[in-house]
């Protein structure tokens, strides 16, 4: 028998006035994935996470994380049960550090954020450090997060999503800005974290030789509806997703 | 002689603040121990009215309500049923809590702006309940002859006393501002969206923040009470609201003795310069307009930039960059 999916969502739909940005979308992950979503600007990419993510509300359908209904839930009580995302523009503390950044999401995860007398100092050290350096920000940690360099604040952006110790993390475009090498160390951390946390990975991307070189598995959106779903061999072979998407890189 | 050395720590200027405060009342004329009694109750108040403003990133413009009723609590209780000031000061400070978990219940739903109004909506009404109703406050002839317990009747006892609960309520606060509850309101503060999706309910925390506001605004309106012998509605009327917006401006919100230094400069200022002229607040005007344009930031602000700058950005993003 095969094992519950880590997350399910079955026929999503979203309306934002007379523009359906999703519509009836079925989409499955099984633990341990390291999937991307792919789809020209404006195929609905960041709805679809906006809308797992709760961050907008669905007009119809239903989410399952671990085959717990979280449809309708708040964004914390989401993010409680192990479901993190990281931002398209980051979206950080600009004028905590960046160690202090990364703290508030171990706190939280910590489940410590109602402490009032303990020196905030004195907790999750370990756990900020060891995120800091996967993410090779350690020497930033007492940099104020506002002043660090986009690619910087990208990575920062990700470790705040790690901080909170998820099992099922989103990532938008967690490449947005950064040169090719920034592009190729964020990638290969981010396979990393899936191999040795089996941290399953979402993610969506709009260079497509490192969605190829990464995703063992790959989505086409497109106008808010899912056009392709496989392997990237699947994909590069299916036709409709040549013809919207793939056909303009080619 | 004291180095100048220490002047450059925080601790430094920690202990010379405490040693002033410890001897100047002995050294200054009675007037002006009134002054200081009053700096610090109005700089307990403004403290605990920064913990919204500086900390949660929010502007209460209704302050006074919860100054107001530990005000009026304590000269209650002590008119009327002749009840122990510690019992008085306890229950002001419950009753201040009650009323800022029901306004701040409303209140945390909105930021900005709008929480702005709100929380002076809420505070306008304490002050008209508190202006209406002759038959149990008063109304607008307020309460005399709030008797101080004989032991504090001195004035230099009193301030000894309110110096000692000032400097514990502040250390409470200053637990608070830096345990993991302290950071996640700045967390709300420099970015609530990002702080939803770290798991954490800010409305529950906003709100847990309104109530200890409210309560230590509640312990400084309790001071207040007995060191004046008398108190009116003003007390918890919008204009009285302003003046803790002013002493965190003027001291810098975004550090812990901001609204202290505000306090000392604004107070010291109002009893210094009504001596000679009747306009002081034209005086109050030109100098927020002054801080606001050239100090932004505040006193405290300004000077720790100037002595601590920030660690911005490091070297490590410009080798980054030009790889």
């Amino acid at each position: 028998m095969a094992s519950r999916p880590i997350l399910q969502v079955i026929e999503l739909k979203k309306a934002f006035g007379g523009l359906q940005a999703i519509s009836n979308v079925s989409y499955q992950m099984e633990y341990g994935e390291l999937s991307a979503i792919i789809g020209p600007n404006g195929a609905g990419k960041s709805t679809f996470f906006n809308l797992i993510t709760a961050y907008h509300a669905s007009d119809s359908g239903k989410i399952y994380f671990k085959g717990e209904d979280i449809t309708g839930l708040p964004p914390h009580v989401i993010s409680r049960l192990g479901i993190a995302r990281a931002f398209q523009v980051s979206n950080i503390y600009p004028t905590l550090t960046t160690y202090e950044n990364v703290r508030q999401a171990v706190l939280s995860q910590q489940k410590k954020t109602l402490n009032f007398f303990t020196p905030a100092n004195r907790l999750a050290k370990s756990a900020t450090m060891e995120i800091l350096e996967s993410c090779g920000l350690a020497e930033q940690g007492k940099v104020i997060a506002g002043t660090l360099s986009q690619g910087d604040k990208k990575r920062l952006e990700l470790a705040i999503a790690l901080g909170n110790q998820p099992e099922l993390l989103f990532l938008d475009e967690p490449t947005a800005g950064m040169s090719g090498e920034e592009t190729m160390e964020t990638m290969e951390l981010v396979q990393r974290l899936n191999r040795e946390r089996n941290l399953t990975i979402l993610f969506t991307e709009h260079d497509i030789s490192v969605v190829f070189g990464f995703a063992r598995r790959v989505t086409v959106l497109h106008q808010g509806e899912l056009i392709a779903d496989g392997t990237p061999a699947e994909v590069r072979a299916s036709e409709k997703a040549q013809k919207v998407y793939l056909g303009e890189e080619a | 002689m004291i180095k100048l050395g220490v002047l450059r720590t925080y601790y430094g200027w920690l202990a010379l603040a405490l040693a002033a405060s410890i001897v100047l009342p002995l050294v200054v004329g009675v007037f002006w121990v009134h002054v200081l009694i009053e700096i610090l109750i109005m700089g307990l108040f403004a403290t605990s009215f920064n913990l919204l403003f500086g900390y949660m990133g929010q502007l209460s413009f209704g302050q006074a309500a919860y100054y107001g009723i530990g005000a009026y609590t304590t000269a209650l209780m002590i008119t009327k049923a002749s009840i122990p000031l510690p019992l008085c000061m306890m229950a002001s400070v419950l009753m201040a809590g009650i009323c800022a978990l029901i306004f701040g219940y409303f209140c945390v739903r909105l930021t900005g702006i709008y929480f702005a109004i709100l929380t002076m909506a809420f505070g306008q009404l304490v002050f008209y309940i508190i202006f209406q109703w002759y038959g149990f406050t008063g109304g607008d002839n307020g309460i005399q002859g709030i008797p101080a317990p004989p032991l504090l009747q001195n004035v230099y006892v009193y301030y000894y006393f309110t110096l000692l609960l000032v400097i514990a309520a502040l250390i409470v606060m200053w637990f608070i501002t830096n345990s993991p509850f302290g950071y996640t309101m700045r967390a709300i503060r420099d970015n609530s969206d990002r702080t939803r999706f770290i798991g954490i309910n800010i409305r529950k925390y906003m709100l847990v923040n309104f109530v200890i506001s409210g309560m230590f605004a509640g312990l400084s309106g309790s001071l207040w009470a007995p060191f004046n012998r008398s108190i009116a509605p003003d007390l918890a009327n919008w204009a009285h609201s302003g003046i803790p917006v002013f002493m965190a401006v003027i001291g810098g919100p975004l550090g812990f003795f901001g609204p202290l230094v505000g306090s000392v400069v604004y107070t010291f200022l109002s009893a210094f310069v009504t001596g000679f002229t009747e306009y002081w607040p034209i005086v109050i005007g030109v100098i927020i307009i002054f801080i606001v344009l050239f100090l932004p930031g505040g006193i405290l602000g300004t000077l720790q930039q100037k002595t601590h700058p920030v660690e911005t950005n490091n070297p490590n993003n410009k080798k980054k960059e030009t790889r």
